[in-house]
């Protein structure tokens, strides 16, 4: 289930295979393949702008936001969408608006930080036990079903509570949470890549373990890694906003999109609809378009992966 | 079989032991002092040393971890699973008051995922990317990215403000009040059964597609059969086993999920209580909540590992 059998690889462009002498410049041959992923799959193209876009937002939100998200005004509080504040204002009369703006902050920030660590941890951990096999691999894969015995939400919740509440502590407890899939999906193509013959040619020629893990290994391992990411990182999103929401989040006055949902139900018996739809759209937009690039980034590397990955990386969605 | 339960079994055993394990250490070790965890840093600074000693001792807290952690599981295999560090209520009480609420949502859901995604996978398989298959692919991808909490939140609002509706709040078992229970059951049901369907839905596609591929699939149609028995009585039991093991990790993560909806809908149930308990930073209630979930999650696994076995004999019990 790999990228590896060099027959059924992605099929080279012909103008690359032509030129297998001269390498083209990194940044043409980058070109290149961003094109050949637009023209098949036009969808995901479209939704990897809108990921874009929400990247760029939350880069440029002093710029974007209209005010100060964290700026009260007593005077216009509760107020609902209009000409001034287009997403209407909370209850001590901070922008919506802003503070949406702002939330695609702490959602990316959290998310790519747990995916680099969680995902990558696991995926070099997964690449040694699949590597090397044995005890170690045995050991590793019990500590592994260990984690994956809770429910993720539940593991983060716990790890979030006991470190306490801030930003580095909800990126840790969600980065725990990822370590099992990643580890799991790229052990199993190692474990395939190992038999490989070119892997064994390698050994024979004397590669040190180190050699053969980073130089022959890891490449073919990049493909499934990015699927995984792309598709943990809508997770990990929607993890971070259940945390807010249950109030083990980042802590408050930090506009994040799960803090203003649990901000709203204070807001009053009934809480107001502005305050619900907007924060919650923002996550679905998100969530949407990183978990629809990676089923399209699936798709153009590798359409054998199909399911394999989703499945794995999916189950933990179910919030 | 028998001999394939009993390992199940064993093995379960063992990865209950590694869940304790790991609970431990994340709500025990992890927080440095557990008071900390319970009064914050600054109550705990205002505590004075005598204050601090006694509750230390009072909760068993003085002993090596190592002796806490036998202590721990010793009260847990008693059926003693603690109270609350700050109500009167004991974790027992709270499984049986709120528990039953808490199943009752988690059935109801799985019930419902498979009444709608099983439909929806048959529709979108039986003619692959015609408009059926694409609307049904969009809406469970649509589903898999909504938080099931602010979908829960919307139900809320939209009742309020359409039919100026509101569940009832207080608690009623199934058996006294069967009406007002199912009014609260029902909301969480619904968005977590949705939740679920979108899973199943593509689950159940990919794995009737590849079965309707097959020979014996091919050799029904070739004899005759209508396209109906040919996919409800040849292809469905085969592609279901897969969304079987599925429904089954699901379940886990329908527990989980249940605790952002539960407090969404304000449902008295099991999810909600650990909601308080998280936000109260209440270890103890957390610690022993936190490994019931687990055991409970990791012995569906186990049922459903042993059903696809019974159903499935390709499935040798190694």
């Amino acid at each position: 289930m790999t990228a590896a059998d060099p027959d059924t690889t992605l099929p080279l462009d012909p103008a690359v295979a032509a030129t297998r002498g001269i390498e083209p410049p990194r940044w043409r041959r980058l070109g290149r393949a961003l094109r050949s992923f637009v023209r098949r799959s036009p969808l995901s193209a479209f939704w990897g702008c809108i990921a874009a876009a929400i990247v760029f937002v939350a880069v440029a939100a002093p710029v974007l936001a209209p005010y100060d998200p964290l700026k009260s005004d007593f005077r216009n509080m509760t107020k609902p969408p209009a000409e001034k504040h287009v997403f209407g204002t909370d209850q001590i009369g901070r922008d919506t608006l802003s503070r949406v703006i702002y939330g695609s902050r702490a959602s990316l920030t959290v998310a790519i930080g747990a995916v680099l660590f969680g995902t990558t941890l696991g995926a070099l951990w997964g690449l040694a036990s699949g590597y090397f096999g044995g005890r170690f691999d045995l050991v590793s894969q019990r500590i592994i079903e260990f984690l994956q015995s809770f429910p993720d939400l539940i593991l983060a919740m716990a790890i979030a509570m006991a470190l306490g509440a801030g930003f580095g502590t909800v990126i840790v407890a969600i980065a725990i949470t990822r370590i099992p899939f990643g580890g799991r999906v790229i052990r199993a193509v190692v474990l395939s890549l190992k038999e490989m013959s070119y892997v064994e040619a390698a050994r024979g020629l004397g590669a040190s373990h180190l050699r053969m893990m980073l130089r022959h290994i890891l490449p073919q391992c990049v493909a499934p890694y990015l699927i995984l990411a792309t598709t943990h990182l809508g997770v990990a999103i929607i993890i971070e906003a259940s945390l807010g929401f249950l109030g083990v989040g980042i802590p408050p006055p930090t506009p994040t999109w799960g803090n203003m949902l649990a901000d709203s139900l204070n807001a009053g018996l009934v809480p107001p609809w502005w305050l619900v739809l907007f924060p919650g759209c923002a996550i679905t937009v998100t969530v949407l378009s990183f978990s629809l690039l990676g089923d399209g980034i699936r798709d153009v590397i590798d359409p054998r992966l199909r399911g394999a990955v989703s499945v794995r990386g999916g189950k933990s969605a179910a919030i | 079989m028998y001999s394939y339960i009993v390992r199940r079994l064993v093995f379960g055993g063992l990865t209950v032991l590694g869940v304790s394990i790991v609970v431990f250490a994340v709500l025990r070790v992890l927080p440095g002092d557990p008071l900390v965890a319970i009064f914050g840093p600054e109550g705990f600074t205002k505590l004075s040393d005598a204050e601090r000693a006694r509750y230390m001792a009072e909760l068993g807290l003085s002993d090596p971890l190592i002796v806490q952690y036998f202590h721990w599981l010793g009260d847990i295999a008693r059926g003693n699973f603690g109270r609350s560090f700050f109500r009167a209520e004991s974790v027992a009480d709270m499984l049986s008051r709120r528990g039953p609420l808490t199943a009752e949502i988690a059935l109801i859901a799985v019930v419902l995922s498979w009444i709608v995604g099983i439909p929806v996978a048959i529709i979108s398989a039986l003619k692959p990317n015609s408009l059926g298959d694409n609307v049904s692919r969009f809406f469970s991808i649509l589903f898999l990215a909504i938080p099931g909490f602010w979908f829960g939140m919307l139900i809320v609002l939209a009742c309020l403000f359409w039919f100026g509706y509101r569940a009832p709040m207080a608690g009623a078992s199934l058996f006294a009040d069967p009406w007002t229970n199912l009014q609260i059951v029902i909301g969480p049901a619904v968005v977590l059964g949705l939740g679920q369907a979108a899973y199943i839905a593509r689950m159940g596609r990919s794995s009737l597609l590849e079965v309707v591929r097959e020979d014996y699939v091919r050799t029904a149609r070739a004899k005759g059969l209508p396209a109906r028995l040919v996919i409800s009585l040849h292809a469905l039991p085969n592609a279901l086993l897969p969304v079987i093991t599925l429904s089954g990790i699901l379940m886990g993560f329908v527990l989980a999920g249940s605790i952002p909806v539960e407090r969404a809908f304000a449902v008295p149930g099991l999810g909600f209580a650990m909601y308080i308990a998280v936000y109260e930073r209440d270890v103890f209630v957390m610690q022993n909540l936190v490994f019931l979930y687990s055991i409970v999650f990791v012995m569906l696994n186990i049922l459903i590992d042993v059903v696809i076995a019974w159903l499935d004999p390709r499935i040798r019990y190694r």
